[in-house]
């Protein structure tokens, strides 16, 4: 039996060796599995179009390692049937599992990633999201142990923004839901919308962010603008939760559809940071002097009078950094994060005619840009180019790795991103035969 | 140290000392138990909604005849992590005996809990970890009382298997280079509270696994139980 002694050495030996993990920075901190080195595969959750190849959404496979037959290519598409509004993804706590939503049916799709992640297989189709809260558009999927946390963007009542959080085992079973806090009250005025989840474990806190609903997600981008009723109908807040209780405790007025949220990385930082939509500022979540949590927004992305629209933002391990695409501009932009009262953008690049996604591997060399918002919402003929472009970042300039062009590969359009990587070592199932073995 | 004598370090060390708290590193994973800079809510003020029942099957303890394992799950507030007597992974199996040995002396101060909860280690290696040698692991704990902890193991791999899936606990055997089996096993680290009707109410994995917070939730099911149809 380990005495608590050994114990503390193994964790002071184990502080000491801890080794340099590679990932994506943006996973929830529950996912294990962490990538060591370089990423293996990226997968893309890809929106089918009407008469591009089977037209239906899929999930692609392609191999993202330096050196490979295959490097660059489309190794494996797995198409689900169907349109839906394929849109974001993520991983169970133990990493075999991806689990991909649609905003249009609320379909949620379970990939097996972890037996072959060059061959992805649909192991489980979830359908009873509706039925079972209410709830419209799974969007936002957080690894909790032994469940997946999952942000909501609508409601089936009116199709509106007031929505909330559901819980579902990793067998894909519900088991709770968690309204979005709405009306004034002592904790804030809250609007009820909902986007992404962030959590802080150390803490103790959650924090959820606002988009808008199905009604306005569905409608065609140019309608929309024109839409001033619509246009109001944009989330503006976000909320600070305990994370064990699921109880709001703070609603911070955050104007103009704060989406992505990243709590820094670095050990001993406890902020997080958000990009609105629709007033192009960067805001930063933050313990005041007295210890009270406070939004202020601490830097504008482009000029906001020309509605850059910021969409995804990705920062760095160490804290000290944030990329930014803008949809509307196709730009990849990168923020100095040293100061994060102050955020400062120190270099940007056109990366395509529209940009949305933006992922990075653990040590920031390595850059992924995705083309898609929404299918409605997507630009127009020549304008609307799917891609999936990969580069290299040297601290000063990008520099193009390789491209997928997804409408000539048939695929469709390209959003979320997530990496995956042949388990290190290899490793077996759990058989009489392997234990017999290793028992020796 | 090497992995042997590593091995033999953790056989042989006698309880006793105090554990260092170690730090939850967000992206690196965890390097021992995570820090708590919080205080948890207030014990009933909140639920532990079911995530899932427990699953059926047949266990070994010491030297009585195999048992279910509902009897290990059913009728207490029940803390279960899977283990096994080799791990020598400071942040696997090491931390969750860490954590259910600061939890069991906590659950100690508590009257309302002292006589309700119980501990069960479960092996996931039945072939090396015989109930002898799961008795062996225990050591004084295995005999302890209030709360009692339960050092159990499996008769086969066949045995094991339905239970580990039933709780969707991996577990996988390292092969090294040469593709052959090694003596580690990989899995993530999970400790499971069920209810005294064996359903599962919490999951701590590494980055949860506060002790503080354990008991609180164990406090809060006690609370719950005299209102909660089992």
């Amino acid at each position: 039996m380990p005495s608590r002694k050994t114990l503390a050495l193994l964790a002071l030996a184990a502080a000491a060796l801890a080794p340099a993990f590679a990932d994506e920075t943006c996973n929830s901190p529950y996912t294990a599995r962490l990538i060591k080195g370089q990423e293996h595969f990226l997968h893309v959750w890809t929106l089918g179009v009407q008469g591009l190849g089977d037209g239906s959404d899929k999930l692609v496979t392609i191999d993202v390692m330096p050196g490979s037959k295959t490097f660059g290519k489309v190794v494996h598409q797995l198409s689900v049937g169907g349109r839906g509004e394929a849109h974001h993804m993520g991983f169970t706590d133990d990493r075999k599992h991806l689990w991909a939503g649609r905003l249009d049916d609320n379909k949620i799709f379970v990939f097996d990633v972890g037996t072959d992640p060059a061959r992805p297989k649909l192991v489980r189709t979830i359908d009873d999201l509706v039925k079972k809260t209410g709830y419209v558009g799974p969007h936002t999927f957080y690894a909790l142990p032994g469940r997946m946390l999952i942000q909501a963007l609508s409601n089936s009542k009116d199709h509106g923004g007031v929505t909330g959080m559901a819980v579902y085992n990793n067998q894909g079973r519900y088991v709770s839901r968690h309204d979005m806090p709405v009306g004034d009250s002592a904790m804030g005025k809250g609007d009820g919308y909902g986007y992404d989840i962030a959590i802080n474990p150390q803490k103790n806190l959650l924090l959820t962010s606002s988009f808008t609903g199905w009604t306005n997600y569905m409608m065609d981008m140019g309608k929309l603008i024109a839409d001033a009723e619509a246009m109001k109908r944009f989330g503006g807040t976000m909320a600070l939760w305990d994370l064990k209780a699921m109880k709001p405790q703070k609603v911070f007025q955050v104007p103009g559809a704060p989406l992505e949220i990243r709590w820094s990385l670095k050990e001993g930082d406890n902020w997080a940071i958000s990009a609105t939509a629709l007033t192009s500022k960067l805001w930063l979540i933050k313990q005041d002097a007295s210890g009270q949590w406070q939004a202020r927004d601490v830097a504008t992305i482009g000029d906001p009078a020309k509605i850059p629209l910021p969409v995804d933002i990705s920062i760095t391990a160490d804290g000290k950094g944030l990329w930014v695409n803008t949809f509307m501009d196709g730009k990849t932009r990168y923020f100095d994060l040293s100061n994060p009262e102050a955020p400062r953008q120190t270099y940007e690049k056109v990366t395509g005619k529209q940009v949305n996604m933006v992922s990075q591997s653990w040590d920031g060399k390595r850059v992924y840009i995705t083309s898609s918002l929404l299918a409605n919402w997507d630009k127009k003929g020549d304008m609307d180019e799917q891609a999936l472009r990969a580069y290299q970042w040297d601290g000063k300039a990008l520099t193009p790795v390789f491209e997928v062009d997804f409408k000539a590969e048939k695929l469709g359009r390209a959003h979320h991103m997530k990496f995956s990587a042949k388990a290190g070592g290899a490793s077996a199932a759990l058989d009489a035969g392997a234990v017999r073995v290793a028992a020796r | 140290m090497n992995r042997r004598q590593a091995t033999a370090a953790l056989a042989g060390a006698a309880c006793g000392g105090t554990l260092r708290a170690a730090q939850f590193e967000p992206g690196r994973g965890l390097v021992g138990l995570p820090k708590q800079d919080f205080r948890p809510p207030a014990a009933g003020s909140y639920r532990l909604p079911v995530i899932q029942q427990a699953p059926s099957g047949w266990v070994l303890e010491g030297n009585r005849w195999p048992r279910r394992l509902e009897g290990y799950t059913k009728g207490a507030l029940t803390l279960l992590s899977f283990v096994y007597t080799y791990c020598t992974d400071p942040v696997g199996c090491p931390l969750a005996y860490a954590a259910m040995l600061e939890v069991r002396d906590r659950i100690r101060q508590q009257p309302g809990l002292r006589d309700r909860a119980r501990l069960v280690s479960l092996s996931f290696d039945p072939t090396h970890d015989t109930p002898a040698a799961m008795q062996a692991y225990g050591g004084e704990h295995a005999r302890a009382r209030s709360p009692r902890w339960h050092f159990i193991t499996t008769s086969s791999i066949e045995r094991l298997s339905p239970i580990l899936q039933g709780f969707g606990q991996d577990a996988e055997v390292e092969r090294d280079d040469a593709g052959r089996p090694t003596r580690a096993i990989t899995h993530v680290l999970k400790v499971f509270l069920l209810d005294p009707a064996g359903q599962v109410r919490e999951i701590y994995s590494a980055a949860f696994l506060m002790p503080e917070v354990i008991v609180n939730d164990m406090l809060t099911l006690a609370l719950a139980s005299a209102t909660e149809a089992p």
